[in-house]
């Protein structure tokens, strides 16, 4: 590598720029320690992130342009049968509505007989995704609803499957969503046969989440299925999680190793919704 | 225009299009590949053009990442301004060799960077192993001289001495 010509060296020359590397890490240091401590970094974040949403806008245009015009170039019979499928779908999810309707009646006439009901207000946002986490070791997306659409941190991200995740940063345009399956998030579940609470961590694996506080008289069973159980207010009750995989019973521990596998498919998210609850006062 | 705007255009704007590069959703057969576009850029510049980048510099665009990639902030920070100074330190060793030992020092560049990022992932909490990371920098350092000509071919178009 032949150097430029026209650039001098001069090796005496005053240089501050180990200063400015001892400046960087200090002051790179207390803004990691910010963030985990959930320190003002967090509006820091917010505010920053306004400049940041049109290069991820940018990033991802040629994906975004590449699903839509294959979605425009699809061929028509492929997309009236779609369209007869969907209808079918339709009618069947309507029919299933109907008992819903009696089921919901039934069960607000049962609560009202308990002298409780609790009247919660679900609102259910449509969102797209317009990212998703580069990192392996990072499960999150990011999607284009922000605190402008009414989002907050801590609302509840389901696809038509079952929860996927909730907002942990809500910037102007955007949000981002720490998914189940990421090594830092637990959910808590109830599991639907045996009426058993519990917590559900991720595991950094798209598919598998990890029970680990039942004890081994535990009834739990391959194939049961795992809901939100809505405690510690996060997530809303009765919501899907997924079903159980795998109990394992280890000699010598004294708890259950059971492995859970998420209803909806992380690895390709398509629409999603958040839900938003509002719980209007004691009536 | 003057010089100095005239380059410093240059430079942001091809930090930019790296950022972009590295967020960028690759399709699915490439899964967990991300290659460290923003750091090939930040040594080339530490390298070859000392006057257009600096730690300072290296770290607010590591500043950028951290807030597009939804991590740790200041993470990229730390690591694009050690590994700015580091090159910065020995460019004139460096600048002399040829095409495939700046490809090795490349290697070692990013091995360390990832290095730091596992320490600090280390202490926020959580560490998980992951093989393409360490994949995607043996490809990164394979498609550096590609890089660094391409790079070199838009600097002596663009910047004025």
């Amino acid at each position: 590598m032949a150097i430029n010509p026209g650039q001098r060296i001069n090796r005496y020359e005053k240089n501050y720029s180990s200063y400015r590397l001892i400046f960087v890490i200090i002051v790179s240091s207390i803004l990691m320690y910010q963030d985990t401590q959930d320190g003002y970094s967090k509006t820091l974040r917010t505010y920053l992130s306004v400049f940041a949403y049109p290069i991820t806008y940018v990033a991802n245009l040629p994906k975004n342009t590449f699903q839509g015009l294959s979605l425009r170039l699809s061929e028509r019979a492929s997309i009236i049968n779609e369209n007869k499928k969907l209808k079918e779908e339709n009618i069947l999810l309507k029919s299933q509505l109907q008992e819903v309707y009696k089921l919901d009646a039934e069960n607000k006439r049962l609560y009202e007989l308990l002298g409780s009901y609790p009247d919660r207000q679900r609102n259910f946002l449509f969102a797209d995704i317009i990212a998703t986490s580069p990192s392996p070791d990072k499960r999150q997306i990011t999607i284009n609803k922000g605190s402008i659409d009414g989002v907050n941190i801590g609302d509840a991200i389901a696809d038509p499957y079952g929860i996927i995740g909730h907002v942990i940063r809500d910037q102007v345009f955007s949000s981002e969503i720490l998914l189940i399956a990421d090594l830092e998030h637990a959910i808590p579940i109830e599991i639907t046969s045996t009426g058993e609470r519990a917590i559900a961590y991720g595991t950094g694996d798209m598919n598998r989440l990890e029970i680990r506080s039942l004890p081994p008289n535990s009834k739990a069973k391959k194939g049961n299925a795992v809901i939100t159980s809505g405690l510690g207010g996060r997530y809303p009750e009765g919501f899907p999680v997924g079903e159980i995989s795998r109990v394992e019973r280890i000699e010598g521990e004294n708890l259950l190793a059971i492995e859970l596998s998420p209803f909806a498919n992380l690895e390709v998210i398509n629409e999603i919704w958040v839900i938003q609850t509002e719980v209007s006062g004691d009536e | 225009m003057s010089r100095k705007i005239n380059n410093l255009i240059f430079v942001w704007f091809i930090m930019l299009l790296t950022t972009m590069m590295t967020i960028m959703p690759l399709p699915e057969f490439f899964y967990g590949i991300r290659i460290e576009w923003v750091a090939l850029a930040v040594i080339f510049f530490s390298i070859m053009n000392v006057s257009l980048m600096g730690v300072i510099a290296a770290s607010s665009i590591g500043l950028l990442l951290d807030l597009l990639q939804g991590g740790l902030l200041g993470e990229n920070a730390l690591i694009l301004s050690v590994i700015s100074y580091l090159s910065y330190r020995f460019r004139f060793q460096i600048r002399v060799y040829p095409d495939w030992q700046i490809m090795v020092v490349t290697l070692f560049l990013l091995s360390f960077g990832n290095l730091i990022s596992l320490w600090i992932r280390g202490f926020s909490g959580q560490v998980l192993f992951v093989t393409e990371e360490w994949f995607s920098i043996i490809i990164a350092a394979l498609i550096w001289p590609i890089f660094m000509r391409m790079l070199q071919t838009l600097q002596n178009y663009f910047v004025e001495e």
